[in-house]
């Protein structure tokens, strides 16, 4: 099974290094207030050790192209649960001013056990 | 019509004869517990999910039989909750998601691949044990006092209802494992065990259909999982994020519930689909108008279907910007199903018919799923929506696609591949009447529920107003048809077996690969590995006085 | 395993210590068999993901509803120990991988060590992850004992949730909204990922039996890949958790 990439030793060494100054550095920002970046910064230490995780401990960057497209895909997929949640979460509120001044209120309305007999 | 085959006695020594097929391979209860063969894992899910499915037609039954009179005819109200949900929660998990995966394509994908069995057969079995794990655990819910919250657990009713829910949330997770696995093993075995010359183009649409299918149900079932995990853990410990008196919040769990049970009902409906696209093509005679539009038109339903679960939310709460959004995105699901609906129908135009009964079938969900897939956009329609929410508009339309497409795609597939499966033709008089009286009785049921939905009868209630009885009253009578129908179908097929009228090799003139193989196929499929040199649909070579095509 | 006279594929030992591999029947080809797993596995890791993502949502939902409380809260944990957890998972996903770079080069004894080393790691998180539960549990955050017992609907109290020090209140003494929530979300999440890792340790000791017998070698190592992957999946989700739940941003 020649065709298989077997990776040194030596590259394997340098990303573990990597990861662990990546993880102080995340324990470092942390001390220090970016205010609302404060989530970004920390998300992006994160992505970028997570993708060295995946694309040399777990050999993606060497795995086929299917492979590859799998488990990212995995990621856009869980980013439409992200995204249009919040989507909601974030207009709910713009949402109630909205309804307060706006709605109609039908007076004429009845419950439908009212309407029994009529 | 058996004078030209040698043995047909299954009782005499003459049998012996016979070549070796999956069923009669071997023997004893392991030979089937602890099989690796998809034929013999897709006949056990076959087997399974019909109980299944008569377990939730019973309940049904049930529901509307109490429906009679409009303050009840059978059950309290607290009894009518649970008989509800069991019927809805059986149908949906138990039923519909593994039905058309687990059994017709577990036996049929990889034939129609040209392979000699699913790339993880120890994984299909696994997958085949969740499923019944997951089945034993509803039935144990049943028994542990039963749950009346509806298939969709919504929370906080979930929450704080004094019911067997916890039993229930691990089957319903375990059974999404089961699904998972299906759709993973078929993802694998389409990439990497195509027969020589089986190009993605020359895939049967059926595979086209479960490969998308697959794609959701490794995408979408996990966040199911979670889901009813997290339902779970509410019950056992308060995590409080989906419970508003410890400050979370009802709509997440909605929104992570939709999340998955927008695309199932792709999960369920994309391989009825694939059923419909073979059939059409083989009773027709003529190759599918539109093919790699069907095939990508399934992808694009998948895809879709990731962006529209927001349209069971109208009411529910959510931001109505988010709300507008979910509505229009719901119209582009309308596109490519029409593609297919349309492409089906350019396919029958002009063909050579064949009504045989799995055609007969397949016209019957033409006509039900064009009412059901119309009747959704209507659905769509965000203002439209808030008059018909939770009505009885919504349950007739989800049953016309359900019940009236999907199980009737399964229907029609099971009276397709019957031959091929068993070796054995059933009675195909009474397969034509049973058809009709399954089509009558459908409609019978569901077009009453159109009408009294549209006019505001609430969906789930134990009682109503007596102004909607004869339209409860007409979808009663309804359902009976509808059950003798389906009881009709159940012994001709049943009695298929014992008769042993033996089939043709390739009974409706099929030339894709699954017809070539022996009927019923050996252990590993094929007696020399299949060679595709045609491409897909094409009957120019089918010799019609021996329906083989000619062997490569 | 054939059934009816087909010839099966093997892959012949490199060694004497080294066992041959026979290719399952329905395959036509190593690499078939080899691609096939490979890209279930994945298709598996990919549903991990998403079951993770479940959590994660939640994490992000509540802590945009609730900013101070998760604040806080991430302030109760000691992010000393989760560093220093992260570092060991980090390290044991390095051995992992050089196990795995281990099988591939046929070197037996030493796919064992860096194995055995591994689950060593998997050990000493599990035991920091102890003293981390134990920690909540005598403060009062997270009470174990307590943790299936109902909810008061009277007063509102959660039985797990009784906060000795008076941790979870704002500046002028108030209880903080629904100060359970970032406790029950962390326990939720690292209990899951817990679990994962106590798999992923068992999965490992599995793979060391195999290796030990010399089933694992240049030609057949597959077992060896997918476990490893498992393993830095386990560690790719703490590589999230570890800032969102310790240093809460
Ligand atoms: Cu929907």
């Amino acid at each position: 099974m020649g065709h298989h990439h077997v990776s040194s030793s030596a590259m394997f060494f340098n990303v573990l290094v990597a990861l662990l100054i990546l993880t102080g550095i995340t324990v470092g920002t942390s001390r220090i207030d970016f205010g609302a970046a404060n989530m970004m910064i920390a998300m992006a230490i994160a992505s970028v050790k997570a993708s060295l995780v995946m694309a040399f401990f777990m050999h993606l960057k060497w795995d086929t192209a299917i492979n590859k497209i799998i488990f990212l895909s995995s990621f856009l997929f869980l980013s439409l649960l992200f995204i249009f949640t919040f989507a909601d979460h974030a207009t709910r509120r713009m949402d109630t001013q909205w309804h307060v001044t706006k709605a109609p209120v039908d007076k004429q309305w009845v419950h439908p056990s009212q309407l029994v007999g009529k | 019509m058996t004078t030209n085959v040698p043995a047909v006695d299954v009782h005499g020594a003459a049998a012996e004869a016979r070549p070796k097929n999956f069923i009669n391979w071997s023997s004893g209860f392991m030979s089937w517990a602890g099989t690796l063969d998809h034929k013999r894992i897709g006949l056990m899910y076959l087997v399974g999910v019909s109980i299944a499915f008569l377990c939730g037609g019973l309940f049904a039954l049930l529901v509307r039989l109490h429906l009679w009179e409009p303050n009840g005819a059978l059950f309290s109200n607290a009894q009518y909750n649970q008989i509800f949900t069991l019927h809805g929660a059986f149908m949906v998990f138990i039923f519909v998601i593994p039905a058309i995966p687990g059994s017709l394509g577990n036996i049929i994908l990889p034939l129609m691949l040209g392979a000699k069995d699913v790339a993880l057969p120890r994984l299909n079995l696994l997958s085949f044990y969740l499923w019944l794990t997951g089945a034993v655990l509803a039935t144990l819910a049943i028994v542990l006092g039963g749950f009346d919250t509806g298939w969709t657990f919504y929370t906080p009713y979930s929450l704080y209802t004094n019911q067997a829910v916890v039993t229930i949330g691990l089957a319903v997770f375990v059974l999404g494992f089961s699904s998972i696995f299906t759709g993973l093993n078929f993802i694998v075995t389409t990439h990497k065990l195509r027969a020589p010359g089986m190009t993605w183009f020359r895939m049967p649409l059926f595979v086209w259909a479960l490969y998308a299918t697959s794609l959701l149900q490794v995408l979408a079932t996990p966040v199911l999982g979670i889901t009813v995990l997290l339902v779970a853990f509410e019950r056992l410990y308060h995590i409080g994020i989906f419970d508003p008196r410890l400050g979370g919040d009802p709509v997440l769990f909605e929104h992570f519930f939709w999340f998955y049970s927008h695309p199932a009902v792709y999960i369920m409906v994309l391989p009825a689909f694939g059923i419909i696209s073979e059939l059409v093509s083989v009773h027709s005679r003529k190759p599918l108008f539109g093919y790699k539009l069907i095939a990508f038109s399934s992808l694009a339903i998948a895809i879709i279907s990731f962006l529209v679960w927001g349209h069971h939310m109208f009411t529910s709460g959510q931001s109505t910007y988010a709300m507008f959004a979910f509505s229009f995105l719901t119209f582009f699901v309308a596109i490519p199903t029409a593609i297919k609906e349309f492409s089906w129908v350019a396919t029958v135009w002009k063909g050579s018919i064949a009504l045989n009964s799995p055609m007969l079938y397949t016209l019957a969900f033409l006509v039900i799923f064009a009412i059901g897939g119309l009747t959704g956009v209507i659905l769509g329609a965000l203002n439209v929506d808030i008059h018909l929410h939770d009505t009885y508009f919504v349950v007739a339309h989800f049953h016309y696609v359900m019940m009236g497409s999907i199980a009737l795609a399964f229907f029609a597939g099971v009276h397709h591949w019957w031959p091929k499966m068993f070796g054995v033709i059933y009675n195909e008089t009474l397969a034509k009447i049973a058809c009709g009286i399954i089509f009558i009785g459908f409609n019978t049921t569901f077009i009453p529920q159109f009408i009294m939905g549209s006019r505001g009868m609430p969906r789930r209630y134990a009682t109503y107003v007596p102004e909607y009885a004869p339209f409860h009253q007409a979808s009663t009578i309804g359902v009976i048809i509808l059950a003798v129908g389906i009881a009709l179908m159940v012994y001709y097929l049943v009695a298929s077996l014992f008769q042993r009228k033996k089939a043709m090799e390739n009974q409706w003139g099929g030339v894709t690969l699954e017809w070539l193989a022996p009927t019923p196929p050996p252990l590993e499929n094929f007696n020399e590995p299949p060679v595709v040199t045609n491409e897909v649909y094409d009957y120019s070579t089918l010799d019609l006085q021996t329906m083989r095509t000619p062997v490569k | 395993m054939s059934h009816d006279g087909h010839h099966s594929v093997v892959i012949p030992a490199p060694g004497p210590e080294f066992q041959a591999h026979t290719v399952a029947h329905h395959f036509d080809t190593p690499v078939q068999e080899f691609q096939s797993a490979k890209l279930g596995f994945w298709l598996f890791l990919a549903t991990e993901i998403l079951l993770f993502g479940g959590l994660f949502a939640a994490y992000f939902y509540f802590h945009e509803v609730y900013p101070e409380t998760f604040r806080l809260g991430g302030q109760q944990l000691s992010w000393k120990l989760g560093a220093l957890n992260t570092s060991v998972l980090l390290l044991s996903s390095w051995t992992m991988a050089m196990g795995v770079r281990c099988a591939q080069t046929s070197q037996k004894s030493k796919l064992l060590m860096y194995c055995g080393l591994t689950v060593l790691g998997a050990a000493i998180f599990m035991v920091i992850k102890f003293i981390e539960y134990k920690a909540k549990n005598d403060h009062g955050l997270v009470v174990f004992s307590e943790l299936f017992s109902p909810y008061n609907e009277a007063t509102g109290q959660l039985a797990w949730f009784k906060d000795y020090h008076n941790a979870m209140v704002d500046k002028a003494g108030v209880p903080l909204p629904h100060g359970h929530l970032f406790f029950a979300i962390y326990l939720t999440m690292t209990a899951i990922h817990g679990l994962h890792v106590v798999i992923g340790a068992g999965l490992i000791l599995w793979v060391m039996k195999g290796a030990a017998k010399g089933r694992f070698h240049a030609g057949y190592y597959l077992p060896v890949d997918l476990v490893g992957l498992y393993w830095h999946l386990v560690d790719l989700i703490w590589i999230f958790l570890f800032p969102l739940l310790y240093l809460v941003p």
